[in-house]
């Protein structure tokens, strides 16, 4: 049996031509920005189009693009985790710490991450046991992260006597490209595998688009939450870890950024391909847009004050075509 | 003195909510307004409002046509409309909420709280000299119905003609509705006609002057309410006029069923309580009722029932410990929910992604759980096929399919992958919002299903629905399961008399 017998194409109604003119403008036009964007930095800007440049750029957002895949876990089940710029804070101090303490370098990692384990865990239980919305259980848990992070290092930054296979991970490069990068599109394809080809991506969609029907469907709703705060976190570790290994020491205030700027890679990527949705393609784009933006702006010689205002600008903008084109569900 | 409503059509996508609908509400009447969920009240009343405009149709003040575009604009013209949800702020005083929005002022915008009570006590006065409400207490802490009655108050602010009101004894504890009922009788004679929806119809018959049945969008009849009995107006409001239909080739007779699949016993939820009760593989059971009797949270809660509080249910040899969705999925229990758009699709995601929802691993490699695209298209193509659905690929979004064919992925969710049969199906208004065609469609489905060994519960408010396809019909009546009616002893009268709390 073929599509046509079963299916039987129904009569466009007048305005649906119309309507889906529009729907397909909206899904691109992101990305038709994006590109303008890159030909105008291309022509106006000197040093731009240069393949140093360029993989400037990507090693630049690789770390931001990891926080906001893991926010994308979240958004795609509908919760937030606010946490994660202190998550990466923390992640990035405890593998230095015990590396300078002699510890060997996968254990150090996995202290790290198993962090981002405990912390999304904690969130998790917060939010779908103890009914704290997530908005509020993360935003109070980035404070205490904060206090753990300043309590851990004293204030002061870890450094000295890392290893090189730490700082390779951060620094390095393989055929000339920044193993940032490639540890970047290895969890954008891995995630964007999990989203779009397993099920258990098809029931954090599910639960997040409706709860009521995925629960009525027979899926388990908050062991899936439960999941998303959990990887959100889990990303949020990884993007810490590779922050130190980037700047070489541990901060106690790294990461702090990665939770406004993640938010807005999202948003972003919400306008994008399937608008009001979080994709994990949506937000690899986003995290462009924002990459190309930051660092055209950089090379014109603008403020980073400067380059705050066009993010606050931008995230109103994208939040702005979401919410009126289509039945935007943050929370 | 009176607004005439003439010919009033509401079209709403992909239904007609009003089809041509005449009545006149006068100033010196209570009007009652009864019709089963669906019926088409609240969107009249909303029209009367002024928060709908119609479709179609003419309405007139005192003969003098008027187009009524906001409910500001009602309130101009003397109509007011208490709603249903109550509207009242919870923390601020009788007094306050009275005058919300109209408080007497200083220049400069300073409220005048002693002016602000003299004024509200001033009109409660006026309205009912003899009532004694406490308006300096947040109304959170008064009684339900002295805040139903300040709510009226407020409506009465303006110089109003018509008030509507809509369930005001729904939330009242029964010791509190005689208070608000001596209310509203006397509003007529002060000028003020009420238009009052209720589901209670000892209440409707009691309190009105003229009561107006709607059924589907359209009046029945409007006639004065004296000498109306309960059963009278239950059989206005579910009558469909025609016959039940022999049901095909349904082997309806009970020897041509096979051994229980579902026990329950001494079951007990918020809504409804059942001290017995089965379905055999290849039964329909039908379920009726009149709107919260229980009969629709019974069949859910035998799939879903969070808040059990008693009761066994037993499937096939085994007896199920904890009712939850994903138990009953897992062992062979399917249920299709009322309210698609709200408990059972996404309206975002694509025919197939919808109709993957229950068996995804249908649509996957075995291995971890891995989808195919492709398999999943086929999958789905599969079922879109058998049942019909009229879409322009598995790849169209749900939300811009019609009624019938949502419903359908709604059916095909459970159809989708599902291996063996299910044990026991549950289906709440499997029709509602469906055309003819497609509810024929769905009707021989089930049939089908049930002559495949499945057993089938159904409950529905479409009583020639339950005829057509029920093996059994079981009658809720205030939570309360009464005795079955057998097959083929199946009549809109037996069904009504069953429903209204008369044994079977």
């Amino acid at each position: 049996m073929n599509t046509d017998a079963s299916a039987s194409v129904a009569m466009p109604r007048a305005g649906e031509a119309a309507r889906q003119r529009k729907q397909l403008f909206l899904r691109y036009s992101t990305l038709v920005v994006l590109v303008l964007l890159f030909i105008g930095f291309s022509l106006g800007v000197d040093r731009f189009l240069t393949t140093s440049n360029l993989l400037n750029i990507l090693q630049q957002i690789s770390m931001l693009t990891i926080v906001a895949i893991g926010l994308t876990f979240g958004f795609a089940a509908r919760e937030m985790d606010l946490s994660v710029g202190f998550m990466a804070g923390l992640a990035g101090l405890i593998a230095p710490t015990l590396l300078v303490a002699g510890w060997p370098l996968p254990a150090a990692l996995a202290a790290g991450l198993g962090a981002g384990l405990a912390v999304g865990l904690v969130n998790a239980l917060l939010v779908t046991i103890v009914g704290v919305p997530s908005l509020i259980a993360t935003l109070a848990m980035g404070s205490i992260l904060f206090g753990v992070n300043f309590l851990l290092s004293g204030g002061r930054a870890i450094y000295g006597g890392l290893p090189d296979s730490y700082l390779v991970l951060g620094q390095g490069r393989l055929f000339g490209v920044p193993v940032l990068a490639f540890i970047m599109f290895g969890a954008v394809l891995l995630a964007w595998f999990v989203m779009e080809r397993t099920i258990v991506g098809r029931y954090i969609y599910a639960v997040g688009g409706n709860l009521k029907a995925a629960e009525l469907s027979g899926i388990r709703g908050r062991r899936y939450r439960q999941l998303a705060l959990v990887i959100c976190s889990l990303f949020a570790a990884t993007a810490g870890i590779l922050l130190s290994a980037r700047l070489g020491s541990g901060q106690p205030n790294a990461g702090q950024d990665y939770l406004l700027d993640g938010l807005a890679t999202v948003f972003i990527g919400m306008t994008m391909f399937r608008p009001g949705t979080a994709t994990i393609a949506g937000t690899f784009f986003g995290a462009l847009f924002i990459g190309v933006i930051n660092n055209g702006l950089n090379l014109i010689g603008l403020d980073t004050y400067i380059q705050s205002i066009v993010k606050g600008v931008i995230i109103i903008v994208a939040v702005a075509i979401v919410s009126r084109t289509t039945k935007l569900k943050l929370l | 003195m009176a607004i005439e409503l003439t010919d009033i059509i509401m079209d709403y996508p992909g239904t007609r909510a009003l089809d041509r609908v005449s009545v006149a509400f006068r100033t010196d009447e209570v009007h009652g307004l009864i019709g089963e969920n669906g019926a088409g009240k609240t969107t009249l009343v909303s029209i009367l409002g002024g928060s709908r405009l119609p479709s179609e149709g003419r309405m007139t003040l005192d003969g003098e046509k008027v187009s009524l575009a906001s409910p500001g604009e009602a309130l101009a013209r003397g109509i007011a409309h208490v709603s249903q949800e109550g509207s009242l702020v919870p923390s601020l005083t009788g007094a306050e909420n009275i005058l919300l929005g109209g408080e007497p002022r200083y220049p400069g915008g300073i409220v005048r709280r002693g002016a602000l009570r003299d004024q509200a006590r001033a009109l409660l006065a006026r309205w009912f000299p003899d009532l004694t409400i406490d308006l300096d207490q947040p109304v959170e802490t008064l009684p339900y119905a002295d805040q139903k009655i300040i709510e009226i108050v407020r409506a009465l602010r303006g110089r109003i003609r018509i008030l509507i009101l809509d369930e005001p004894t729904a939330t009242l504890p029964a010791r509190e509705k005689e208070r608000l009922w001596a209310i509203i009788r006397r509003l007529p004679a002060q000028g003020v006609g009420v238009v009052l929806i209720s589901h209670f119809l000892s209440e409707i018959i009691a309190l009105s002057d003229r009561i107006t049945v709607l059924r589907d969008g359209r009046l029945i009849r409007t006639f004065p309410a004296a000498g109306a009995t309960e059963g009278q107006l239950t059989s206005l409001m579910l009558q469909r006029g025609h016959g039940p239909s022999d049901g095909g080739a349904q082997d309806r007779r009970s020897e041509a069923l096979g051994p229980p699949v579902v026990e329950v016993s001494d079951w007990n939820i918020p809504e409804a309580r059942v001290s017995s009760f089965h379905i055999r593989a290849g039964e329909i059971v039908g379920l009726i009722g009149l709107t919260g009797s229980g009969h629709f949270a019974f069949a859910r809660s035998l799939y879903d029932a969070p808040d059990l509080q008693g009761g066994t249910l037993r499937l096939g040899e085994e007896t199920v410990p904890r009712i939850a969705a994903h138990e009953m999925r897992r062992r062979g229990v399917a249920f299709v929910p009322d309210h698609r758009m709200i408990h059972s699709l996404i309206g975002e995601w694509s025919a197939r992604e919808n109709l993957a929802m229950v068996h995804p691993e249908a649509g996957a490699y075995r291995a971890f759980g891995i989808l195919s695209p492709r398999r999943e298209s086929t999958e789905a193509r599969a079922v879109m096929g058998r049942l019909s659905v009229k879409a322009s690929s598995t790849e169209q979004v749900v939300g811009e399919l019609s009624g019938g064919n949502k419903q359908k992925i709604s059916i095909g969710k459970w159809l989708y992958g599902a291996k063996g049969r299910y044990r026991l199906m549950i289906f709440v208004e499997p029709t509602e919002g469906v055309d003819i065609g497609a509810k024929r469609e769905i009707h021989d489905l089930l049939r089908g299903l049930a002559a495949e060994g499945t057993a089938i519960l159904v409950a529905s408010s479409d009583l020639i629905e339950i005829a057509d396809l029920s093996t059994r019909v079981v009658s809720f009546v205030n939570g309360q399961a009464l005795g079955d009616l057998a097959w083929p002893n199946f009549s809109e009268q037996s069904f009504i008399a069953a429903m209204s709390g008369a044994r079977a």
